[in-house]
């Protein structure tokens, strides 16, 4: 059962007043935000106490500078929850460091909305967006596409979180609309002073932008086609791999303080390296290119929530979050499985089904 | 340095550089005076390039000593064929300038093993922005063959931090492949590299005078070009606000520190388990100025990473290339290193036989530091 706010104002005005009573009455110790810190458009995550300084922020702004399912997932207060405005992937990331026990969703009341993507993080850096931002909103009214949101967001399905605390429909909507969807929203919201009624949350305003998106996705997924391709393929997408590893770096999903790639274990003795040397002829340097792509999919690519961030940073413009996307994809219908859908579900390697892959038995 | 010999080796240019140099290492390693030989290679996609350690001479026709773009530092490379010490093939590499300077570093910090290596350096035109490079191959070629071709020191296609460097020259290699506007030159610069040219049955007998005139003449410019950027950056990064504002879209993926070829450590302080505090002290920290931004202590990072390792920073350029929000980090790591190297009278890479300032106490050095320390300590004794 969800209770829906009952305001004409305009929905970030009404976003902004509720974080500031959370704040005010002290039922959270502090607001986490998208802000804008300077005219150029640089924005960052804020963790703010003083309520004096949520006037900076900016929590539906379509840039993503770091998956905050990440920075949360370093953050787990106790005594208080803290308020997070989130993407549904965000979300989602976090709700997948939960399960590996990086974070607690009981310390979060989690706000996330129907998410129309991200602008590109190299766009923003060069002043490229602001011109595009009416548009970007005119289109999420429009239940369609904005132009220039990085590929992953084109396609992403999961784009309403409808088990966050509270959930902003945005898409289709000529104003936002704020559903309360758990007891804990309703409580901490108890003193609040827009009133509320009993509504659902209708996804069938979603049917147009999803069908557009579904198209996208299979767009997209075609131009990848590494299962055809072999290992030939794999090296025309990776052989560019500068090996910044920063993919990694900026992964939500990759919480290893030190990746097992950048460990010892890879730290070949010299006549080992004179031996593949002696046999193939000749050495990439450093080694092991493609084999860090390939092991970090088989770590993670189930709980891959399609953020985006990877191809974001990649210095050498690999399209590294469609390949991950969809091999995630791929990997986690084996298991029936959606990265962030529900705390609930475990993740596939976690448990053991006596039943399931008898094909490989056989 | 070794004492440079007076005379150089006249290399043949019948097509160009690049086939010529090629050449060179063809015949060494035909006459098997090397075992491999690490250069560049286009890579199956054709938009960049990776390092190759080649054996097979069948495999090193397709090599290219001289590439357009320089997606990895060459040290960092042999670094990962060499930290593990000595083995038995004998290994010749081409590199540019700053990555020799950099190997020269790595081996002062015990990650390359320089025993079974030869060195080999030429005059760097400067190397292409990678992604540019990557978005247009056909054109940074072209680009670049160009360069080449018309010997082009002050190219604007070229990485900003190559168009103010100005030890694009003989470095701390064994040998260097010497560009005028004619000639192609081999200078032995150790005796490694004299012993070579003499097993190699090849003639020094070019005189250097013109090629070190020519190099001289485009240094000048270059060192021009740096003091007019270097006051630029300097305002980039003077005080806490200009320092903040500079760095404002950084997002912390620390791109910058992993492609480095000094910072070698598996594992960066700032990505330790110790600098991802608690939970209650970055809420204390929240509540001390009213909020926080996350990743927490982005600025730090950068100062932190100047602080560790500017003494040796080589302006290769990588970090900027690197960087997914454009910030301009290797100029303003150059400019730091500049400013920090000379405090030491350092300069990094250039030699072997220079320690590294950290690793070197000297008793009368930075005596300024020592009046100050006395001054305080006076001020102290005279409060009690």
């Amino acid at each position: 059962m969800s209770r829906l706010l009952k305001t004409n104002k305009p929905v970030e005005q009404t976003l902004n007043e509720l974080l500031k009573y959370l704040l005010e009455s002290k039922q959270v110790s502090a607001v986490f935000s998208l802000r804008k810190v300077n005219e150029k458009g640089s924005v960052d995550y804020g963790l703010i106490s003083d309520i004096n300084k949520l006037d900076e922020i900016a929590p539906l702004h379509p840039v993503m500078p770091a998956n905050a399912g990440q920075l949360l997932g370093r953050f787990t207060p106790m005594g208080k929850p803290v308020v997070a405005v989130v993407r549904p992937c965000e979300f989602r990331a976090f709700v997948e460091l939960a399960k590996r026990e990086q974070g607690q969703m009981d310390n979060f009341l989690f706000i996330s909305y129907s998410c129309s993507g991200v602008f590109t993080l190299k766009d923003n850096a060069e002043d490229k967006i602001k011109g595009k931002l009416n548009g970007y909103w005119e289109a999420a009214k429009s239940s369609s596409i904005p132009e220039g949101v990085r590929n992953v967001c084109c396609s992403c399905e999961q784009i309403a979180p409808l088990n966050s605390d509270i959930f902003i429909s945005l898409i289709g909507e000529e104003n936002g609309k704020i559903y309360l969807n758990s007891k804990k929203a309703e409580k901490m919201l108890e003193g609040f002073e827009i009133e509320t009624e009993h509504s659902e949350f209708d996804p069938a305003i979603l049917t147009d932008i999803l069908k557009e998106r579904a198209a996208k996705k299979k767009e997209l997924f075609s131009k990848i086609n590494t299962k055809d391709s072999g290992l030939d393929g794999l090296i025309d997408i990776f052989g560019k791999c500068i090996g910044c590893h920063g993919c990694n770096t900026v992964c939500p999903i990759c919480y290893c303080t030190l990746c097992d790639f950048d460990s010892f274990n890879y730290d070949y003795n010299t006549p080992i390296m004179e031996k593949e040397l002696e046999e193939k002829g000749a050495l990439r340097l450093p080694p092991d290119t493609i084999f860090f792509h390939l092991g970090r999919l088989s770590h993670m690519s189930f709980s891959c929530v399609g953020c985006g961030m990877c191809s974001d940073v990649c210095p050498a413009t690999i399209p590294v979050a469609d390949i991950f996307k969809k091999t995630g994809e791929e990997t986690a219908s084996m298991f029936d499985f959606i990265a962030g859908r529900s705390i609930d579900e475990a993740i596939p390697v976690m448990i053991y089904k006596e039943e399931e892959f008898q094909e490989l038995g056989e | 340095m070794t004492e440079i010999s007076k005379k150089g080796v006249l290399l043949e240019t019948k097509n160009d550089i690049q086939t010529s140099i090629l050449q060179f290492f063809k015949d060494a390693i035909e006459k098997k005076i090397f075992d491999a030989v690490m250069l560049p290679m286009k890579v199956p996609s054709g938009d960049s390039f990776a390092w190759i350690m080649i054996r097979d001479a069948e495999i090193l026709k397709d090599a290219q000593p001289l590439a357009p773009i320089m997606p990895v530092n060459a040290a960092k490379a042999l670094k990962r064929f060499t930290r593990k010490g000595k083995g038995k093939f004998n290994i010749a590499v081409l590199m540019r300038p700053c990555e020799i300077r950099a190997t020269i570093e790595l081996t002062k910090l015990n990650q390359v093993n320089l025993e079974d290596v030869t060195l080999f350096s030429y005059d760097c035109v400067g190397a292409l922005p990678m992604q540019d490079y990557i978005a247009d191959p056909i054109t940074g070629d072209k680009k670049f063959n160009k360069l080449l071709t018309n010997k082009n020191w002050s190219s604007k296609d070229v990485k900003p931090v190559c168009k103010i460097c100005d030890k694009f020259s003989l470095s701390a290699s064994d040998l260097h492949f010497g560009l005028n506007d004619q000639e192609l030159i081999l200078v032995s610069n150790s005796e490694k590299g004299e012993d070579l040219i003499n097993n190699l049955n090849l003639k020094a007998e070019t005189d250097l005078k013109k090629w070190q005139t020519y190099i001289e003449d485009k240094k000048k410019i270059k060192t021009k070009n740096k003091e007019e950027t270097f006051k630029i950056v300097k305002n980039m990064v003077e005080g806490f606000d200009n320092l903040t504002e500079t760095f404002s879209n950084c997002i912390g993926c620390h791109n910058c520190s992993s492609s480095c070829p000094i910072c070698y450590c598996r594992q960066c302080y700032f990505d330790s388990s110790v600098a991802k505090p608690n939970s209650d002290v970055i809420m204390m920290r929240a509540e001390d100025r009213g909020a926080v931004s996350l990743p927490l202590d982005r600025i730090m990072f950068h100062t932190g990473r100047m602080a560790h390792m500017s003494l040796s920073c080589v302006s290769c350029g990588l970090c900027s290339d690197a960087c997914p929000v454009n910030i301009p980090v290797a100029k303003i790591f150059s400019f730091v290193a500049s400013q920090t190297q000379k405090t030491f009278d350092y300069q990094a890479g250039a030699s072997a036989g220079d320690a590294l300032p950290m690793k070197e106490y000297k008793l009368d050095e930075l005596g300024e530091l020592g009046e100050l320390v006395k001054s305080a300590e006076a001020q102290e004794g005279g409060n009690e």
